[in-house]
């Protein structure tokens, strides 16, 4: 194509707008991202950079190999690829635009040069409506049909498909859009999480990248949590029910599911993991050797003080875990004397599998001895458990532009790989064995179609000029 | 499990049609080639068959999805539309030389589905995170993506053979092969039609990450590894515009093209796996 301002643009714009650039381009990022692959990126960096010698250490940091894609190198290369792309666009657009309204004469006899010999036809007696056939007929199929007669030649032309001369800047246009909705996320979004039992609620959530609170400006709270799991054992389905409200009022209740995420006020809250955390009623059970008074069950709640069966001080439990080091639920019993040293010490739900799991000295210390308070031995018979759900919490107002990238995207491939600028030209001479019609056809892409479209249309042209004999 | 066994006999099914396909290269004779034809014509519609009855049975075990959900069944509907758009490539082309470097990618994707010892052919419940619309627009585009690369790696391939072809050659295998310009043409619009394919499985994975976890990306191993091939690919649609940058160079890189997509596939379970359903 002639660029006639060649001359008078500066290198710089030349640089930009080749096609070169954008095959070295879409190639080094696409080894830069091998590499982000290969060396371990935000998780397992530590365990990756002891093994490395100090000076590796020092280049892998300086050139952010540990967090390639958000590496200022890596941005720089992507915004090189967006001025490729602006510059290129602008540089060829008026060519297109030209193209797009160009208004070739149809007489032109270039077209018809080295035609096969099926793409023309004789007709011995023509209709004498022969040129109004063959317009209307163009003209149905074609857009910006054109006639023109020549002494006794007549010359049609039509094209369509023009607008596919636009797909490629669609293209182009929407991994721009991608690109500003991706930046507008990174700058006005956020992701974190939070973690809620049921029952309680949070205005509160923690953002992942820098650890710290982020101010929802409402509160959500987690009705119900519920976890359901096929025969095999395998999880089939976690449901959240929270109740969003603002200023007091409940606004919106809603239940999350993987997949079926929650929307309020710009939040989206997905549901990530869940846990449990103790409840409020602890099983306990004391039993006392050499005639004490008895075995007693007690349900008590954590942090309260209860009397010792004996009324030798009283009790509390000052910890509690539903899993301690895979031995299963276990509760700090604190125990308060009225006379000498207060005493702390685990007990266990199973206190089989703790003998098995922890050290010899660690169970001989009182610290895991159930009965290290004489004469009392203490069992954990059983401890109510309540549900929390992790919530993956995130804003990024930069979705729907990224969405329209998407849609742009797939339209302009669409239009540019399968619609083509397609442009028909027909003559039609009168000659001594008659009528000859001539077909002729050009394309910017997919030759085979075109030829298989100018076949079709000699064909109907044929039938149509003919038609008249039998009437 | 009729569904298994119907498909681990595809898979011989699909070594018969290679073998008459080579043969009707090697030796000239067009009743090979119509007999191959047949043979994968009958492969394809077996397979067709085992996949439909493997839907119906996961919704006998009460635990129906569409069967794209594990290594298995994944390897199984690439076979498919390997052999699916084989086909139309033949019916269209009116040529079988290609079937002679395609069939092999089909049968040692359906012999490592069958045989391998690491691979379970049991219909699994889908764990949450796959329950969605999104999967089966999500397998369907890229699967399809994935074969039309593998067509244009087989065009590469020969391609590349037929450079050693000359006149004085008479080697009947290669004459056989059609013109590079033929091939060149063809490649490229496999390469179009993988790369739009591609597309839609990106943005169709994205959008649906987007509703399991919050981020439409977050650069994980198999979501950058896509990318990695998209971006080869977008490099090759532009390298023909390029001048000289056709033929060979883009067979090349086709190549390297189809690599990344198996790496994409396959190898990325070796990295770091946060893709890992498993979890
Ligand atoms: C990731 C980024 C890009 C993508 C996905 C992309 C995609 C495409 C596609 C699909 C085509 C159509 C090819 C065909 O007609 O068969 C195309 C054509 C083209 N692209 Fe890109 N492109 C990208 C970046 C660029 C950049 C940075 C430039 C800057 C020079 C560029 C320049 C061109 C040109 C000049 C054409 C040919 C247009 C024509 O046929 O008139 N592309 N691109």
């Amino acid at each position: 194509m002639k660029r006639q301002f060649s001359k008078s643009r500066p290198v710089i714009w030349a640089f930009f707008s080749s096609v070169k650039l954008t095959v070295a381009l879409l190639i080094i990022l696409a080894m830069a991202s091998v590499v982000g692959t290969l060396i371990p990126q935000t998780e397992g960096v530590a365990e990756f950079a002891k093994g490395l010698s100090p000076a590796v250490r020092k280049l892998f940091v300086f050139f952010d190999l540990f967090d390639v894609y958000h590496s200022l190198w890596f941005r720089i290369l992507m915004g090189a690829l967006t001025l490729n792309i602006v510059i290129c666009s602008l540089d060829r657009f008026q060519g297109t635009w030209k193209r797009f309204t160009a208004r070739p004469r149809p007489d032109r006899e270039k077209p018809f040069q080295d035609i096969p010999g099926e793409q023309t036809f004789v007709i011995d007696s023509p209709p004498a409506d022969m040129a109004e056939r063959v317009h209307d007929y163009l003209a149905a199929k074609y857009r910006k049909m054109r006639a023109k007669e020549v002494g006794t030649e007549g010359y049609f032309y039509a094209e369509r498909g023009g607008y596919s001369l636009f797909g490629v800047y669609l293209v182009h246009m929407s991994v721009l859009c991608i690109l500003v909705g991706g930046l507008v996320g990174s700058f006005l979004g956020f992701e974190a999480y939070v973690n809620i039992v049921e029952g309680e609620s949070v205005n509160t959530v923690v953002s992942r990248k820098e650890r710290s609170p982020i101010e929802l400006g409402f509160e959500v709270r987690c009705d119900n949590f519920t976890v359901d799991f096929y025969e095999n054992g395998t999880p089939k389905e976690y449901r959240t029910e929270v109740t969003f409200s603002a200023d007091g009022k409940r606004m919106k209740q809603e239940a999350i599911r993987v997949n079926h995420p929650a929307v309020f006020q710009g939040v989206t809250f997905y549901q990530s993991n869940y846990g449990t955390v103790p409840g409020n009623t602890v099983h306990l059970s004391i039993s006392s050797q050499g005639g004490g008074p008895g075995a007693r069950h007690m349900k008590v709640e954590p942090g309260k003080p209860y009397s010792l069966p004996g009324g030798e001080g009283t009790f509390s439990i000052t910890d509690l875990r539903t899993n301690i080091m895979d031995i299963g639920p276990a509760a700090m019993v604190s125990v308060k004397p009225e006379h000498g040293q207060g005493i702390r010490f685990w007990v266990f739900k199973y206190q089989d599998r703790a003998k098995k799991i922890l050290p010899g000295p660690m169970l001989n210390s009182p610290k895991f001895n159930a009965s290290a308070f004489e004469p009392y031995t203490f069992t954990l018979a059983g401890l109510d458990t309540r549900y929390y759900t992790g919530l993956q919490a995130n804003k990024d107002p930069g979705v729907p532009v990224v969405w329209i990238g998407f849609f742009l995207m797939v339209a302009g491939l669409f239009v540019t790989f399968f619609i083509s600028h397609r442009r028909i030209w027909v003559k039609v001479s009168q000659q001594a064995q008659g009528l000859v019609v001539s077909v002729a056809g050009t394309s910017n892409k997919n030759p085979v179609g075109l030829q298989r479209e100018v076949n079709t249309l000699t064909l109907s042209l044929k039938n149509l000029l003919q038609g008249d004999r039998q009437v | 499990m009729i569904n298994s066994i119907i498909l681990s006999y595809t898979t011989f099914i699909y070594f018969a049609a290679f073998f008459l396909y080579l043969l009707c290269m090697v030796m000239g004779r067009t009743g090979f080639g119509r007999l191959a034809t047949l043979a994968t014509l009958v492969g394809l519609i077996a397979q067709s068959l085992a996949i439909v009855l493997r839907w119906i049975e996961s919704y006998q075990l009460g635990i129906g999805h569409a069967p794209f959900s594990n290594l298995y069944e994944s390897l199984i509907f690439f076979t498919w539309t390997i052999i699916f758009l084989y086909m139309i490539v033949e019916w269209r082309t009116k040529n079988r030389t290609l079937g002679t470097f395609v069939t092999p990618l089909a049968f040692l994707a359906m012999a490592y589905a069958s045989f391998s010892p690491g691979i379970s052919s049991k219909i699994q419940p889908l764990v949450p995170a796959l329950k969605s619309n999104w999967l089966i627009s999500h397998v369907i585009t890229c699967f399809f993506g994935y074969a039309a690369f593998g067509l244009s790696f087989a065009l590469s391939i020969m391609y590349l053979l037929k450079q050693r072809d000359t006149p004085e050659k008479k080697n009947l295998f290669l004459r056989l092969i059609p013109e590079q310009s033929i091939l060149d043409e063809l490649n490229y619009q496999m390469i179009v039609i993988g790369f739009l394919m591609l597309t839609l499985g990106i943005i169709t994975g994205s959008v649906w990450a987007h509703s399991a976890w919050g981020s439409y990306w977050s650069w994980d191993p198999k979501e950058t590894w896509s990318l990695i091939t998209w971006l080869i690919y977008a490099s090759m649609i532009h390298s023909r515009m390029v001048r000289g940058w056709k033929g060979r160079k883009i067979a090349y890189l086709s190549f390297i093209g189809f690599c990344c997509v198996l790496f994409t596939y396959f190898g990325v379970n070796y990295l770091a796996g946060l893709h890992s359903y498993a979890k």
